[in-house]
């Protein structure tokens, strides 16, 4: 393989046989495809059965990483895994800052993996650079993500990227999570149970190969510019200072600042958003925990919990059973409901649920990773719970998408209530309600309409599709409204960009960068010639063949349907106009966004014409 | 040897290896942190950075470094 920015491979995994084989990368396709999170796509459909249940030895994970993924560009380091999801039984993605896994992954030699099969005992997989070997895991089987995580750099030293379950994916909880260096997470949906079935407990590699760039001259030039723009972004010091506690202002910045040990940033990163914290006082004095962000580390307030330093505590539990703390909470919530209703018997509730004990939630935890009484079937998620107690717990059940809890919105965790992308991207994201891809302006509430197009333009949408998704916004008079639905289909192609370069989707990053440049970078780091139209037709074929892959699996319509409990006096809200949202602006959002993408307005599904327009 | 005293400000430094990645390119022309010269050495709460004997005071490890662990000042000329 002649390309830059390519590591050149793809390792294949078949934990069933224990065999191990590397296959070159195929330039065309990576070129069609563009790498990262597309050929991630283009990898899942051409490995996944249609059909596939989502915990059986047939269903791959396949995990992939950005052709910009261990050079300095800035922010370059995110990993992607997608496979059939459990809890959505959906074909979907997770995504993470891949912290050092990424750059590992990708010096060792490879660009994705593809992990087919189930292990007969546990293991997990040592990849150094040709090196690759199935491990016996059974020392490590039935620890948490931390205990796995220091043992293996115990045993094996640094760097060595880490991705790793803790007890409640080994038990198939299909809420459970995988982590990368014990901070990042490959969240929602249910990897953590999908690499359970699997018996792979972790994957450790490191690599020594180094990552090329084609045209180094070019390269210097463009990248030269982008890191002093950065630079001299006036918030720069901020956002290192604080992180996402600046933007999420629910820590006092004081409180912050005593428990604050040190910033952790994926490799690359001039903003790194990740925290190393210390408790400072109290009963859990000298606590040390590590997050993705601070901000997740009081998720347990929001349910209820009174004292922070409790709050904290109470995640590092949870992240080590490796549990999704959304779908964790949304499920006790649901538990209780229904033992306050008598549809669960109050001696099967031991201990009380309490939403805001430590010593409730941290035994139910427990009880739910381990399947352990009641927690067995709560260990199912809503679904099990639906099953085990019918009708009479439905009338109980919060919100409901894809079987999973939407964790913005009315009756949610974060109790957003104007509907933006963000909001509507739940229903629309094949892996089920995640705000992750739906990234757009409307991100920031009350945000004054004028101030869209500059940002449509960078995120790549074409003035056309401006003029559709603001249509008042150039006639005086007009009432001034905004088409979220087809809206998000641009923070979708927006979302895919910047996950197949490798690059984070987070905004305080993502920022810097647009469209033209991204294709820009591409260019110069792979030397294939890329403009900014083919680029956003490569994009395209992406989250459609992503669409395609789950329409074959049966998704339709039906399936995106925006829970009731979103309308009502205490629903959601237009974002422009700040009225209730009826089910029936929804619906049109839905097919706008259809409509937008070329797929069906009715049904969703890609048309003929728009698969031929995309080789697909 | 290169005309530069390396500062080095561990407290601030945040793991993301621009430092290492910066010095590689340099010297080999690919991104690759295991033959930098400049070496960080992460845990998760505290970390070390140093430097090989190979290294020779250039400073582009500086230059990269977006979060100031890492600070340069001109040697004093030799009389």
């Amino acid at each position: 393989m002649t390309i830059g920015g390519f590591a050149g491979n793809v390792l294949y995994v078949d934990l069933t046989h224990g065999k191990i084989r590397r296959e070159p990368l195929d330039p065309a396709l990576a070129e069609k495809f563009i790498g990262g999170f597309g050929l991630t796509v283009k990898l899942a459909y051409d490995t996944i059965k249609p059909g596939t249940d989502a915990l059986s030895p047939d269903n791959p994970i396949i995990l992939g990483t950005g052709a910009l993924v261990g050079t300095n560009l800035p922010s370059t380091s995110r990993v992607y895994a997608i496979t059939k999801l459990p809890t959505s039984n959906t074909i979907g993605w997770c995504g993470a800052g891949g912290v050092t896994f990424g750059c590992l992954f990708k010096n060792a030699g490879y660009d994705h993996m593809v992990i087919e099969g189930r292990s007969h005992r546990p293991v997990y997989l040592d990849i150094n650079d040709d090196r690759v070997e199935i491990r016996d895991a059974g020392s490590l089987w039935g620890k948490g993500v931390d205990d796995t995580s220091e043992a293996l750099w115990e045993e094996f030293g640094r760097p060595k990227g880490i991705m790793t379950i803790g007890q409640a994916g080994e038990n198939l909880v299909p809420f459970s999570m995988a982590f990368i260096d014990r901070i990042a997470t490959l969240g929602r949906g249910g990897l953590g149970a999908v690499m359970g079935s699997k018996n792979l407990k972790a994957i450790i590699v490191t690599g020594t190969n180094g990552i090329r760039v084609s045209d180094r001259k070019g390269y210097k030039k463009l990248s030269k510019a982008f890191f002093q723009t950065i630079r001299e972004y006036r918030y720069l010091k901020e956002w290192q200072e604080l992180g996402l506690v600046n933007s999420f202002p629910m820590i006092p910045k004081d409180t912050y600042m005593r428990m604050k040990k040190r910033r952790i940033a994926c490799i690359s990163c001039p903003i790194g958003c990740k925290d190393v914290i210390r408790i400072p006082d109290g009963e859990f004095k000298g606590l040390v925990k590590c997050s993705s962000s601070v901000i997740n580390l009081y998720t347990p307030v929001i349910y209820g919990f009174k004292d922070y330093r409790e709050s904290i505590k109470c995640m590092a539990t949870i992240d080590q059973y490796g549990l999704d703390m959304f779908e964790f909470f949304g499920v006790m919530g649901f538990a209780k409901a229904l033992g306050d209703e008598g549809v669960i018997a109050g001696d099967l509730m031991e201990p009380e649920i309490l939403m805001d004990s430590l010593q409730s939630m941290e035994t139910w935890a427990g009880k739910i990773s381990k399947r352990e009484g009641l927690g067995h079937v709560l260990a199912g998620g809503f679904k099990g719970i639906l099953e085990e107690f019918g009708e009479e717990a439905e009338k109980y059940a919060p919100a409901l998408i894809k079987g999973m809890h939407p964790y913005a919105g009315p009756g949610s965790a974060l109790p957003w209530d104007l509907f933006g992308t963000m909001e509507l991207g739940q229903v629309l994201d094949p892996r089920g309600p995640h705000v992750g891809s739906g990234g757009s302006p409307t991100y920031f509430a009350k945000r004054p309409l004028e101030v869209f197009p500059r940002h449509l333009r960078r995120m790549g949408v074409p003035e056309e599709a401006i003029e559709r998704i603001l249509p008042g916004l150039n006639s005086p008079g007009q009432e001034q409204e905004i088409m979220v639905g087809r809206l998000l289909r641009y923070s979708h192609t927006w979302f895919t960009t910047l996950g197949s370069l490798g690059i984070c989707a987070r905004a305080a990053i993502n920022r810097f960068y647009n469209a033209s440049l991204c294709a820009q970078f591409y260019e110069t780091v792979t030397g294939i010639k890329t403009d900014l139209p083919e680029l956003r037709k490569r994009v395209d074929r992406v989250w459609t063949l992503l669409r395609m892959a789950n329409v074959r699996e049966g998704l339709d319509r039906t399936d995106e349907t925006p829970p009731e409990k979103w309308f009502g006096d205490h629903g959601f809200k237009d974002y422009a106009s700040e009225k209730l949202l009826t089910r029936e602006d929804s619906e049109q959002m839905i097919g706008d966004y259809y409509e937008e993408w070329g797929w069906d307005r009715k049904t969703g599904i890609p048309t003929q014409d728009i698969l031929r327009e995309l080789d697909l | 040897m290169g005309n530069y005293n390396i500062h080095v400000a561990t407290e601030r430094c945040t793991g993301c290896l621009r430092c290492e990645l910066a010095c590689s390119d340099l010297y080999t022309k690919v991104f690759n942190p295991s033959v930098a010269m400049i070496r960080v050495t992460v845990s998760d709460a505290d970390w070390d950075i140093s430097f090989t004997d190979e290294c020779n005071d250039c400073g582009v490890c500086v230059d990269h470094c977006f979060y100031d662990a890492l600070e340069k000042s001109e040697k004093e000329q030799e009389k």
